[in-house]
C-alpha cells in the first residue's frame, strides 16, 4: 500500500515523502536532531546485526538524517557514537547509546536518539539566568512580528492567519539576497527585506483586503481567505526555496561575550537592540505623531474616523505596510536563531496568536506583555522539561489563563445590546 | 496525454479510503461550525485522538481492536469536553486560534520523544487491524483488484470503504435527524445570535457543548478509519493543515448542508488527485522544456496544496455557499 | 378555561376594568419618590453597581417595579438604561448589589436562567435569527421543549405533538402581530420595523411574567409604531409586567402607568407620567441645566 500513510499524505512533509520513495527498500534511518531546529550532521551510527556483526555504518548529513540499508528483515542493533556529536551536545538522560530495533521486510524503521544539551554541571543559576535571556530574545521576536497583526486587527477587524507567511517570506527573502542574489551583507539584506516585505503588505492591503472591505465580506469568510493565502504562500516558498533548512551565511559563528551570569553573542544583542528601538519607535510614532492619532482614531471607530476626515484607507495602508515589514523583520532575526525553512512562520504563529490574546486582542501593549510573557515560558520552561516540548508551555498557559479572564490580561469586557 | 490514467487517479482517491476519511471530520465539523458556528480549528485533535485511541489500545496495551475503536471514540469525546470548558466562552477568533493551538499541544505530546513507550513518540505507532479484515467478505489475493483501469481497488481498500461510506451514511442520516429537530434549532439559534438563544432561555454554553462533543465523535470516527486503514497512525500526519483541508472540503460542498460534507470530500479528492497526476503525466512528456519538467517533478505534491490554498480564496470570493449551499442565505450575512 | 358564557368584547372590557381596579390604582398612591416601595413588586434591586474603567454607569441604591403594569424607564443618552438592562437580565455581571425577581433571590444571574423563570428581554439592535424563518423564530421561544433535549431529537414521535401546539400558538401570535403572511420567509429579509415585531411576539412565545423591552420603538416608522404601542398595552391586559427603555417623553406619557427616570446611572425620579414629565429635575437631566450651572 503505497498510500498507507492516509492523512499524512496530506503533508508535504520532506520525511514522509522520502520514507515513502524508500518504500521498497529494507532499511533503518533517523534523525538526529534537538528540539524543532537543530539538525545535526557528521554522527556516526553503526547497525549490527543479532550476533553482533556489524553490517552497515551511516554519517547523518547536514540535515541530521541517517540511513543504513540492511540484508533482510530482523532485530539489529543501533549504536550511535556519541563523541561525534558536536561540542556541547550529549545523549539525554536514560538514553542509551545502543538500541535494538527490529524491521520487517521491504520497510524503513525510524530509530531515535534523543540528544540535548550535554550535562556540563552549570549551576541553576546560571542557566536559569541564560534561559531568562533566551525567553527575553524569543518574546521580542514575537513581539515585533505580532505589531502588525496586532494593528491590522484593531483597525480592519480582520485576523490574518497569513501572517505567518509574511514572517517566512521575510526570512527566505533575506536568505535569497544574502545567500544567492549578489550575496549581500545580512544588515543590508535585513534592510532590503524589510523594503520589499513592506510592498508586499500594502500591495495585499490596496490590491485585496481594501477592495474585500468594500465587498462587505463576513469575519468567516475573511479569515478563510487568509487561511487559504497562508497556505498558498507556505506552499509557493517550498517550491522555491524547497523544505530544508538552511542558514544565512554571515553572523553564523561568533565568539560569546561574558555578562555577568550571560554568555551572549554579538549577533543575539544586535536582535535586541534593533528589536527593541524599533518598538520604541512604534510606541512613540502611536502615541505622539498625527498618523498615530489616527490610527487609533481608526481603531476606535473607523466610520467616525472617516467622518472626521480622517483617510481610513491610507492608514490602514500605512499600517500594512509597516506592519508587513516589522514581520519580515521578525522572519530575519527568527531565521538568524534558528535556520530557515518554509514552516518558520506557520510554527511561530500560533506563538504570535498566543501573545496577543493572552494581552487581549487589539490592545498594543498588551501585546507585547503578552509575547514577552510567551517567548519567557517557552525559553524557562526547558530547565525542566524536554525541549521538543517547549511549544506546549506557552499555549497550555494561553488556555488557562483564557479560562480566568475570557478577554485576556488587558482586554475589556464587551457590552450586550 | 493518458486523462483516462488521470481521471481513474482522481476517481480512485474520491472514493477511496481517504475520501471517507474526510468526509467524516467534514461531517462532524459541518455540526461545529456549519450548524452551531463554532469556529473550530483543532478539528484535527478529535481525528488524531480517534486514531491514536485505537492504535495505543492495540499495539501498547495489547487490548482487542473492538476495544480500540470505542476508546478512540471516547478520547474525542473526553477531548470535547476539556477543550470546550474553557474555551467555549471565547469569542469566535479566539475559540479558533485556542483550538488550533489545543490540537497543537496534542499533536506536540504524542509525537514526544518522551512518549515513545506510550504513543511511539515521533517513530509512529502500528497495529495488527487483522480483527477488522478477517470480516472482508471480498477476496483478496495479490492478483484481485476491482474497478477499471487505474480507478480500481485491493479487496482490503474494498473492505475499509464498503465500511467507511456505510459509515459516512449512518452518520449523516443521524446528523439530519437530530439538526431538524427542535434541538438543532437551538444550535441554529446560537449560530445566529447566541445572545438571542439566551434570552429565550436557552443554556447555550451546555448546547455548544454538545455540538463539540457529537462532531468531535464524528470526527474520531475519521480518526478510527485512519487507523485501520493505514494499521498505525504518525504524528505527521495530524498537523493543522489537516483541519485546513477538512474546512475546504466542508466549504466547496456548501456548510449547514447535509449532503455538503460527503459531497466536498469526494470533490476535494477527486480535485487534488487530478491536479497531481495531470501534472506527474505533464511531467513526463516530452515537448516540455527541460527546466520545466525538472521544476515539475517532484513537486507535484506541493503544488497541488498550493490549489488548495487557492481554491480556498476564490471559493470564498466567489461562491460562499459551496456547491450545494443556499445564495440568499449567505448574503443575509452580509447585512 | 371551560366555557365562557361573556362574549369577546365584554371579557376585554372586563378584562380593563378588573386592571383599573386591582392593579393601577394601588400604584397611583405610591408616593413618588426615588426608589420608594410599592405595594406589589415584581422585581426589587438593592445597591446595584457597574462601572466601566473609571466611569459609574449605574448606581442604583433601591428599585422596585411594580407587578402587572407598564413600567417606562427614560433619561438621557448614556444614563445607563441599557446597562442596568444587561445587569437585571444577566447580560451583564455588576460590581455588586443585590435583587429580587418575582419573590426570589436572583443568586447567581445567567441569562437563559432568568428567562426560564419569565424574565424575558428584547435588544435595541434587534437580533433576529437570518436564517431561521420567522415560524422557526416564534417556535425557538416555547419554553420547555422535549425535542430541545439531545436524547429526544432524533426520535420525532417524542416531539411532533408539543411542536404542533407551539406551531399553532406561533401562529395566532403572528396574526396578532401582522406577520402571519411572513410565515415562512427568513428572518433577515424582514423589515427592521417588522423584525421589532418578531422579536416581541417571539418573547411572548416564552410565556414571560416580565419583559424588558429594549428601545421597542427606535428606528420605527410612526405607523408601526402605534401598533407596537398597541401591543405593549395588550400585554400589560394580560396580566405580564412590562419594562420598556425610551427616550421620547411623549411616548412614556402616552402608555406607561409609572415611569422611572435614570441620569448618569442613578435613579433621579419616579412617579405617575404626569408627574414625572413636569418634574424640574427630570427637565434639568434632560436639558442638562444643572451641569450648566455648576459651571457657572
Amino acid at each position: 500500500m503505497g498510500l498507507a500513510l492516509g492523512l499524512a499524505l496530506l503533508l508535504a512533509a520532506p520525511a514522509l515523502a522520502q520514507d515513502d520513495a524508500d518504500g521498497d527498500r529494507t532499511e533503518l534511518n533517523g534523525t538526529i536532531r534537538f528540539g524543532f531546529d537543530q539538525f545535526f550532521g557528521g554522527v556516526t551510527i553503526t547497525v549490527a546485526d543479532a550476533t553482533g556483526a556489524e553490517v552497515g555504518q551511516a554519517v547523518t548529513g547536514a540535515d541530521g538524517r541517517w540511513g543504513v540499508e540492511v540484508p533482510g528483515p530482523g532485530a539489529y542493533q543501533v549504536s550511535i557514537h556519541p563523541d561525534t556529536l558536536p561540542e556541547g551536545i550529549g545523549l539525554r538522560e536514560g538514553q542509551e547509546a545502543t538500541v535494538e530495533a527490529v524491521v520487517e521486510a521491504g520497510k524503513a524503521r525510524a530509530v531515535v536518539f534523543a540528544v540535548g544539551e550535554a550535562p556540563k554541571g552549570t549551576p541553576f543559576g546560571k542557566r536559569f539566568a541564560q534561559t531568562v535571556f533566551n525567553g527575553f530574545k524569543f518574546g521580542l521576536i514575537i513581539a515585533m512580528s505580532a505589531i502588525g497583526l496586532s494593528l491590522i486587527y484593531g483597525t480592519t477587524g480582520l485576523v490574518n492567519f497569513a501572517h505567518g507567511e509574511l514572517v517566512t517570506f521575510g526570512a527566505v527573502i533575506a536568505w535569497y539576497f544574502n545567500s544567492s542574489w549578489g550575496e549581500v551583507n545580512l544588515i543590508y539584506a535585513a534592510v532590503l527585506t524589510a523594503i520589499v516585505c513592506g510592498m508586499l503588505g500594502a500591495g495585499l492591503e490596496s490590491g485585496l483586503f481594501r477592495p474585500l472591505r468594500a465587498r462587505r465580506l463576513g469575519i468567516f469568510q475573511l479569515v478563510v481567505i487568509t487561511i487559504g493565502l497562508s497556505l498558498l504562500g507556505r506552499q509557493l516558498i517550498q517550491l522555491f526555496f524547497g523544505a530544508e533548512p538552511l542558514p544565512y551565511r554571515d553572523f553564523q559563528v561568533q565568539e560569546r561575550w561574558e555578562f555577568g551570569p550571560w554568555a551572549v553573542t554579538p549577533r543575539e544583542l544586535t536582535t535586541i537592540v534593533v528589536i527593541i528601538v524599533a518598538l520604541i519607535m512604534v510606541g512613540l510614532m502611536l502615541q505622539r505623531t498625527r498618523f498615530g492619532k489616527a490610527t487609533r482614531a481608526v481603531a476606535d471607530n473607523a466610520d467616525l474616523a472617516a467622518v472626521s476626515g480622517i483617510n481610513v484607507n491610507r492608514v490602514v495602508l500605512i499600517v500594512w505596510a509597516m506592519g508587513a515589514a516589522l514581520a519580515g523583520l521578525g522572519g530575519v532575526f527568527q531565521g538568524l536563531d534558528s535556520d530557515i525553512d518554509p514552516f518558520l512562520g506557520f510554527q511561530l504563529l500560533l506563538l504570535i496568536f498566543a501573545g496577543v490574546e493572552l494581552g487581549g486582542l487589539g490592545t498594543a501593549y498588551g501585546a507585547l506583555v503578552g509575547s514577552l510573557i510567551i517567548g519567557m515560558s517557552t525559553e524557562i520552561s526547558t530547565l525542566w522539561i524536554s525541549p521538543e516540548l517547549k511549544f506546549v508551555v506557552p499555549l497550555v498557559a494561553l488556555i488557562l489563563v483564557l479560562l480566568l479572564r475570557p478577554q485576556g490580561l488587558f482586554g475589556l469586557r464587551e457590552r450586550v445590546g | 496525454m493518458a486523462f483516462d490514467i488521470i481521471f481513474g487517479n482522481a476517481a480512485r482517491a474520491a472514493f477511496g479510503p481517504e475520501a471517507v476519511i474526510l468526509a467524516l471530520a467534514a461531517i462532524g465539523l459541518n455540526v461545529h461550525f456549519g450548524f452551531t458556528g463554532l469556529l473550530n480549528f483543532g478539528q484535527v485533535g478529535f481525528i488524531m485522538l480517534g486514531a491514536y485511541g485505537t492504535s495505543v489500545t492495540v499495539a501498547t496495551f495489547g487490548g482487542s481492536l473492538w476495544l480500540g475503536i470505542p476508546v478512540g471514540l471516547f478520547l474525542a469525546l473526553a477531548l470535547a469536553v476539556a477543550m470546550g470548558f474553557p474555551t467555549l466562552r471565547l469569542q469566535a477568533v479566539m475559540f479558533a486560534i485556542v483550538t488550533i493551538a489545543a490540537a497543537e499541544i496534542i499533536r506536540i505530546l504524542i509525537g514526544s520523544t518522551d512518549a515513545i513507550g506510550l504513543t511511539g513518540g515521533p517513530l509512529s505507532v502500528s497495529f495488527d487491524a487483522g480483527a477488522f479484515f478477517d470480516l472482508n467478505p471480498y477476496a483478496d489475493g495479490p492478483q484481485d483488484r476491482y474497478g477499471v483501469g487505474t480507478f480500481a481497488f485491493t479487496g482490503q481498500q474494498m473492505w475499509v470503504i464498503t465500511v467507511g461510506w456505510v459509515l459516512v451514511a449512518l452518520v449523516s442520516l443521524v446528523v439530519f435527524l437530530i439538526i431538524r429537530s427542535p434541538w438543532g434549532r437551538v444550535l441554529k439559534s446560537i449560530r445566529e445570535d447566541q445572545d438571542a438563544a439566551r434570552s429565550l432561555g436557552k443554556n447555550v454554553f451546555w448546547y455548544k457543548m454538545q455540538a463539540l462533543m457529537i462532531g468531535g465523535v464524528i470526527g474520531g470516527m475519521a480518526g478510527v478509519i485512519d487507523a485501520i486503514k493505514t494499521s498505525g497512525a504518525d504524528p505527521n500526519g495530524f498537523r493543522p493543515q489537516v483541519t485546513f483541508y477538512t474546512y475546504t472540503a466542508l466549504l466547496l460542498g456548501g456548510a449547514a448542508t447535509y449532503l455538503g460534507p460527503v459531497l466536498g470530500a469526494i470533490l476535494f479528492w477527486f480535485l487534488r488527485e487530478w491536479i497531481e497526476s495531470f501534472l506527474r503525466q505533464l511531467a513526463a512528456e516530452a515537448w516540455l522544456p527541460d527546466a520545466i519538467a525538472d521544476f515539475l517533478e517532484g513537486s507535484e505534491g506541493i503544488i497541488s496544496v498550493s490549489m488548495v490554498g487557492l481554491a480556498l480564496v476564490l471559493l470564498m470570493l466567489f461562491r460562499p455557499q459551496g456547491i450545494t449551499g443556499n445564495r440568499t442565505e449567505m448574503q443575509l450575512d452580509a447585512r | 378555561m371551560p366555557d365562557n358564557p361573556i362574549p369577546a368584547d365584554d371579557r376585554a372590557a372586563l378584562v380593563e376594568s378588573a386592571r383599573r381596579t386591582t392593579e393601577v390604582e394601588p400604584i397611583l398612591t405610591v408616593y413618588p419618590v426615588p426608589g420608594v416601595a410599592k405595594p406589589n413588586p415584581i422585581l426589587k434591586v438593592d445597591g446595584l453597581r457597574r462601572s466601566f474603567g473609571g466611569l459609574t454607569a449605574v448606581d442604583v441604591d433601591h428599585l422596585e417595579i411594580e407587578r402587572g403594569i407598564v413600567t417606562a424607564l427614560i433619561g438621557p443618552n448614556g444614563a445607563g438604561k441599557t446597562t442596568l438592562f444587561n445587569l437585571l437580565t444577566g447580560f451583564d455581571r455588576a460590581d455588586s448589589g443585590r435583587w429580587e425577581f418575582n419573590g426570589q433571590e436572583v443568586t447567581s444571574p445567567s441569562p437563559d436562567r432568568l428567562a426560564r423563570q419569565g424574565m424575558v428581554r428584547t435588544f435595541q439592535l434587534t437580533k433576529s435569527l437570518a436564517k431561521l424563518s420567522v415560524l422557526q423564530n416564534m417556535l425557538l421561544g416555547a419554553p420547555g421543549q422535549v425535542g430541545e433535549q439531545l436524547w429526544a431529537a432524533p426520535f420525532r414521535w417524542l416531539w411532533s405533538d408539543q411542536e404542533r401546539a407551539n406551531t399553532e400558538r406561533a401562529e395566532e401570535l403572528l396574526e396578532r402581530f401582522n406577520l402571519a403572511h411572513m410565515r415562512d420567509e427568513l428572518a433577515g429579509t424582514l423589515s427592521g420595523g417588522q423584525r421589532k415585531l418578531l422579536e416581541m411576539a417571539r418573547a411572548l412565545m416564552a410565556d414571560p411574567v416580565l419583559v424588558m423591552l429594549d428601545e421597542p420603538m427606535a428606528g420605527v416608522n410612526p405607523a408601526l409604531a402605534q401598533s407596537l404601542l398597541g401591543h405593549i398595552t395588550a400585554l400589560s391586559l394580560e396580566g405580564v409586567s412590562v419594562v420598556f427603555i425610551e427616550h421620547d417623553m411623549d411616548v412614556v406619557s402616552g402608555i406607561s402607568d409609572w415611569v422611572v427616570v435614570l441620569a448618569q446611572g442613578r435613579v433621579i425620579a419616579e412617579g405617575g407620567p404626569w408627574k414625572v414629565i413636569h418634574d424640574e429635575v427630570v427637565i434639568d437631566a434632560y436639558l442638562g441645566r444643572r451641569r450648566t450651572e455648576a459651571a457657572s
